[in-house]
C-alpha cells in the first residue's frame, strides 16, 4: 500500500516536472471541503453595482448557482438564515505587501525591493512571499479572499506580482490564484529616483525614469522579435538555427507586449501618469492600474478614456510631496469620469488598510457624495470586489455575485459600510475559511505558541 | 393672563442675562465625560460655553443642530502637527535633532499655517499634542499641546509631555535602555538640590555628574529632567513588550513621575496592573499586526481589555497626517468590544484630564467653546462634521483638499489654472 502510493506519488511528480519545463510555478491550489448552501433571506450587494433585499443565494460544487426568491434546493444543502445580514463578493485587494513584507517586519525577511538595479523585470514577487506571515488570517477576518502582490517601488520595474487565494498553505504555489495572470510592477517618480540618485547613478531626476522605461521596452522589442523570427521559422529552419536564449527580464517585458501581463504602475502625479500613458503607446502596450495615484482626479476623463483603473487611498496623503495633492472625492471622480465609465478600485497596501477596505470604501462613497455626486452603496462595492478583479485579470472567476462564478463570499453582520460591522463568515471557492462565531480560522505557523507554548499568539 | 405675564417677564429678565453669541439647539450631546449622551442647547458666549440647558436661548446666531450629536472638538494625544509638512521632505521637518538630548523643545518649529490644520480641523480636531520624534537617549525631547485655530498668535501648552521608549532596537539592549532611564531619574532627583536658574551652578551640577559629562548633557537637558521629577511633564514612553511594561510600572512608582504608555500592544496582558498604577494607554486600536517581537501580542481588543480594567485609553492612528482618523480607531475599538462612551470621551475628555489642559476636552459650563456637530455618528469614518467651533469661533472648513476638489469638479471649460 505504502509502495503503491510512493510509486503514484513518484509517477505524478515526475508527470508533473515534464509539463514544469514549459509553465513553471503553476497553481497547485485546492479548495477546502465544500458545502452546498442555501443564505436564506439576506441583503446583497452584488458587486455589479447591484442591491438586492431580501434575497436567496445557492452555492455548490464551490461555485455560485442562484439568486433569487423561493429557490428549490437540493436534499444535501445546508440552509443559513442571513435574514438582516449582509453578503457581498469576497473582498479582493489589487496592491498587498503581504509575504514579501511579512509580520514581524524584520530584515530578514523584507524582501519586497529587489533594490539593486532599477530594472529587474526578472524577479518574481511569489519568490519572496512567506507563507506563515501571520497577517493572511487577519485580512481573511476582513473578508479579503483574495489579493494581489506586488514587489515595491524602488525600482522603475520592480518585477512580477501575484494573484493568490487567502488561503494559507504550506508553499505559495497551492495559494496561486489558477489561471490568474501574472502583473509587471512599474513605479514612477520619487522612489526609483531617490534610490539610485543618492548612489550616484541613473535614474536621479525624472527624466532619468522615463528614459529608463523607454530603453528597457526597446530592448523588449528586440527580444520579442527575435523570438517571433525564430517561431516563424519552418521546423526544418528551425532545427538549423538556435533558439534565441531565454532571458527572464526581458521575458517578462516582451509578455507585456503580447498583452500576457498586466501593468501595474504605481504612479502618483497627474502629469507622470499622462506621460506613463505615452510610452504605453509608443510601445504597444497597455496600462491595466495606476496605483496610488493621490493626482487621479486631475485626468479622470484621460483614465478613462484610455480604460486604465486607478487604484487609491481613501485618504492617506502628505508622506511624500507627490503625495500632498489629496482630495478625499478622488475615487469617486474617478469613478463617475466620462459618465461612469471610470474604473476606480480602493487598494490598502497595509497590512491594517486591507482588514478595512469596506470602511476606506465608506469614507470614499460619503465624501464623493458630499462632492455632489449621487454614487449608490452598491456601486461603491465595486470598488474592492469587481473593479480589482478586473484588475487582476480574474473577473470572469470571481469578484461579483454570479451564477457560475467562484463562490467567493462574505456573510457581513450588518451593513458593510459601517465601521461596527464584521465579516462573520467568508468562503472561498464554497468553503468556509472563517467563521468568526465558531471561532474557524486559520493559524499560521509563525503563531503557534511564541507567546505561551500552549496556546496560540492571541488567544 | 397673569401666568403670562410672569412668564414673559422671566423671558425678559433671561434674556438680559443669557444673550449669546452663539446657540446650538437640540443637540445631542456627548460632552466628554459622561457615560451618557443627553439632549440640550448649548450657550456660547465669547469664547466659552456659558450654560447646557434644556432651555431656550437667544443668540446673535442660532444652529440648530436638530438632533445630530455635538461633541467636544477632538485632541489628537500623540501628532507631528505643525512640525512635518510632508515626510519625505527633511526640509519640511522640524521634529528631530540630536544635538540637546533630552531638552529638546519643538514649540518654535510650530507652523499654524501647515496645511494639516485646516485639513483635520475641518475634520473635526481642535487640538494637537505634538511631538518630537525620539530622540538618541531612552528618554527626551518635549511635545507641546497646540490649539489647531491656525492663527498666528499661538494658543498652546509650552512643553507638557516628553518622549520615550523601551523596546527591541538595533543598537541597544533593552537592560540598558531601563538602566539609563533610571539613571537619569535619579540625576533629576539630585538637581532638585540645585538652583536651575543659576548657569554656573547648572553647569557645576553638569560637570560634577560623570553621566551628564558622558552624555554631553546641557542646562536645557537638566532642566528638562527636573521638570519630570517634580511633575511639570508628563513622559510618554512608547513601549509594547509586557514585561518592558512591568518595569515602566517600576520605575513610575519608585520615582513618582507622571507616566503614560503609548503602542501598548502588549498592555492588555497586565492591563490591572495599569489600572492600579493609574498609567493611561494611547493605543491605535485598528493596529493589531505582530509587528515585531516586542508587539507579538498586538490584538483587535486591546482597547476593550484596557477599559474593562479600569485603564484610561486613548488613540492613535496608523498612519501620519489624518490624525483626525483617531475616530475610525476609536469606532474599531467599539467594534471590538470597547463601550461607546469610553471611546467618544477618549478623543476629548480623556486626553484632557491626562495631559491636564484645563478648561478644554470636554462640553461643560465654563469650558472653552471647542465643539463639533456631526452629521451622523462620529465614529463612523462616513461622518464628518457639520460645524467645528473653537474657542467660541465658528471655523471655516476649507482646506487646501476641498479647494482642489472643486477646482477639478468645476468650471472645466477653462484650463485648471484659470479656475
Amino acid at each position: 500500500m505504502h509502495l503503491f502510493r510512493s510509486i503514484l506519488v513518484f509517477f505524478l511528480l515526475t508527470s508533473f516536472n515534464s509539463f514544469a519545463n514549459n509553465e513553471p510555478f503553476e497553481s497547485t491550489y485546492y479548495p477546502l471541503p465544500q458545502s452546498n448552501i442555501l443564505f436564506k433571506g439576506g441583503n446583497i450587494y452584488d458587486g455589479d453595482g447591484n442591491e438586492f433585499l431580501n434575497t436567496d443565494v445557492i452555492i455548490s460544487n464551490g461555485v455560485i448557482v442562484a439568486i433569487g426568491e423561493d429557490l428549490p434546493v437540493s436534499e444535501d444543502t445546508i440552509i443559513k438564515d442571513v435574514t438582516g445580514k449582509w453578503i457581498t463578493p469576497g473582498i479582493i485587494d489589487i496592491h498587498s505587501h503581504m509575504g514579501v513584507y511579512p509580520a514581524p517586519g524584520v530584515s530578514t525577511s523584507s524582501d519586497g525591493n529587489e533594490a539593486t538595479s532599477p530594472v529587474t523585470a526578472e524577479v518574481w514577487a511569489e519568490h519572496s512571499m512567506w507563507v506563515q506571515d501571520p497577517q493572511y488570517a487577519l485580512a481573511l477576518a476582513g473578508g479579503v479572499t483574495t489579493f494581489h502582490v506586488l514587489p515595491g517601488s524602488a525600482n522603475l520595474i520592480g518585477g512580477r506580482g501575484v494573484t493568490v487565494k487567502n488561503l494559507q498553505r504550506n508553499t505559495i504555489n497551492s495559494m496561486k490564484f489558477p489561471d490568474a495572470p501574472h502583473s509587471l510592477k512599474m513605479a514612477c517618480g520619487e522612489n526609483p529616483k531617490r534610490v539610485y540618485g543618492n548612489r550616484g547613478q541613473m535614474p536621479s531626476t525624472r527624466m532619468g525614469n522615463v528614459a529608463g522605461y523607454r530603453k528597457s521596452w526597446i530592448k523588449a522589442e528586440g527580444y520579442l522579435s527575435k523570438l517571433e523570427e525564430y517561431e516563424a521559422k519552418s521546423d526544418e529552419a528551425k532545427e538549423l538555427s538556435y533558439k534565441p536564449t531565454r532571458d527572464l527580464e526581458l521575458e517578462t517585458l516582451a509578455g507585456v507586449l503580447k498583452d500576457e501581463i498586466l501593468v501595474h504602475n504605481h504612479c502618483y502625479r497627474a502629469d507622470e501618469m499622462a506621460t506613463m500613458i505615452e510610452i504605453a503607446k509608443e510601445f504597444n502596450y497597455k496600462i491595466t492600474a495606476f496605483h496610488h495615484a493621490i493626482e487621479a482626479y486631475k485626468i479622470a476623463d484621460l483614465l478613462a478614456e484610455n480604460n486604465i483603473c486607478a487604484a487609491l487611498w481613501a485618504d492617506w496623503w502628505g508622506f511624500k510631496h507627490e503625495a500632498y495633492d489629496m482630495v478625499q472625492a478622488n475615487i469617486a471622480i474617478v469613478d463617475q469620469a466620462r459618465n461612469g465609465t471610470g474604473c476606480a478600485i480602493v487598494h490598502s497596501d497595509s497590512e491594517i488598510g486591507i482588514q478595512h477596505l469596506n470602511q476606506e470604501a465608506a469614507k470614499a462613497l460619503s465624501a464623493g457624495n458630499r462632492a455632489g455626486y449621487n454614487i449608490s452603496k452598491a456601486r461603491a462595492m465595486k470598488w474592492i470586489t469587481s473593479n480589482p478583479a478586473k484588475a487582476a485579470g480574474i473577473y470572469e472567476q470571481t469578484g461579483s455575485l454570479k451564477v457560475g462564478k467562484n463562490a467567493d463570499l462574505v456573510v457581513w453582520s450588518g451593513d458593510p459600510f459601517s465601521v461596527y460591522t464584521k465579516a462573520l463568515e467568508v468562503y472561498i471557492d464554497g468553503a468556509v475559511a472563517f467563521d468568526k462565531n465558531n471561532s474557524f480560522k486559520p493559524v499560521s505557523d509563525f503563531d503557534v505558541g511564541i507567546i505561551d507554548a500552549a496556546k496560540d499568539r492571541v488567544e | 393672563m397673569m401666568k403670562r405675564y410672569t412668564y414673559m417677564c422671566f423671558i425678559f429678565i433671561f434674556n438680559s442675562l443669557l444673550s449669546a453669541n452663539i446657540v446650538i439647539e437640540n443637540a445631542v450631546i456627548w460632552d466628554g465625560e459622561s457615560k451618557e449622551e443627553y439632549i440640550g442647547n448649548i450657550f456660547i458666549k465669547d469664547n466659552k460655553i456659558e450654560n447646557i440647558s434644556n432651555r431656550k436661548f437667544q443668540a446673535e446666531r442660532v444652529i440648530d443642530a436638530d438632533g445630530l450629536i455635538v461633541t467636544p472638538g477632538l485632541i489628537a494625544p500623540l501628532t507631528e502637527i505643525g512640525i512635518v509638512e510632508i515626510g519625505a521632505l527633511s526640509v519640511t521637518r522640524d521634529d528631530n535633532d540630536d544635538f540637546y538630548h533630552i531638552g529638546f523643545s519643538i514649540h518654535d518649529a510650530y507652523n499654524p499655517k501647515s496645511t494639516l490644520i485646516p485639513w483635520n480641523r475641518s475634520n473635526g480636531l481642535i487640538g494637537s499634542i505634538t511631538v518630537p520624534s525620539k530622540g538618541n537617549l531612552p528618554i527626551g525631547g518635549m511635545g507641546s499641546f497646540y490649539i489647531l485655530d491656525g492663527l498666528l498668535e499661538i494658543s498652546s501648552i509650552e512643553d507638557n509631555v516628553m518622549l520615550g521608549k523601551i523596546g527591541g532596537s538595533n543598537n541597544s539592549s533593552r537592560a540598558m535602555q531601563i538602566s539609563l532611564i533610571e539613571d537619569l531619574l535619579s540625576l533629576a532627583n539630585d538637581s532638585k538640590k540645585i538652583d536651575l536658574e543659576s548657569i554656573d551652578e547648572v553647569n557645576e551640577f553638569i560637570d560634577d555628574s560623570l553621566l551628564a559629562s558622558k552624555l554631553d548633557l546641557m542646562p536645557r537637558d537638566i532642566r528638562a529632567l527636573n521638570k519630570l521629577v517634580n511633575k511639570k511633564i508628563t513622559l510618554i514612553l512608547n513601549v509594547h513588550r509586557a514585561s518592558d511594561i512591568l518595569k515602566v510600572i517600576e520605575i513610575k512608582e519608585q520615582y513618582d513621575i507622571d507616566v503614560v504608555i503609548s503602542g501598548g500592544q502588549e498592555s492588555w496582558m497586565v492591563a490591572n496592573k495599569l489600572a492600579t498604577a493609574s498609567i493611561p494607554v494611547i493605543i491605535d486600536p485598528m493596529n493589531n499586526i505582530p509587528n515585531s517581537f516586542d508587539q507579538l501580542g498586538a490584538r483587535s481588543d486591546t482597547a476593550a481589555l484596557l477599559e474593562k480594567a479600569g485603564v484610561k485609553v486613548m488613540f492613535t492612528v496608523p498612519r501620519d497626517h489624518n490624525y483626525h482618523l483617531i475616530r475610525q480607531g476609536a469606532g474599531n475599538a467599539v467594534a471590538n468590544g470597547m463601550s461607546y462612551d469610553a471611546a467618544i470621551n477618549g478623543l476629548s475628555g480623556v486626553v484632557s484630564d491626562v495631559f491636564n489642559i484645563k478648561g478644554r476636552g470636554k462640553l461643560k459650563k465654563g469650558f472653552y467653546a471647542d465643539l463639533v456637530i456631526w452629521d451622523g455618528d462620529p465614529l463612523e469614518p462616513a461622518s464628518m462634521p457639520t460645524h467645528v467651533i473653537i474657542n467660541g469661533e465658528i471655523s471655516d472648513l476649507t482646506s487646501r483638499s476641498s479647494r482642489l476638489m472643486e477646482r477639478y469638479t468645476s468650471g472645466e471649460d477653462k484650463p485648471n489654472t484659470y479656475r
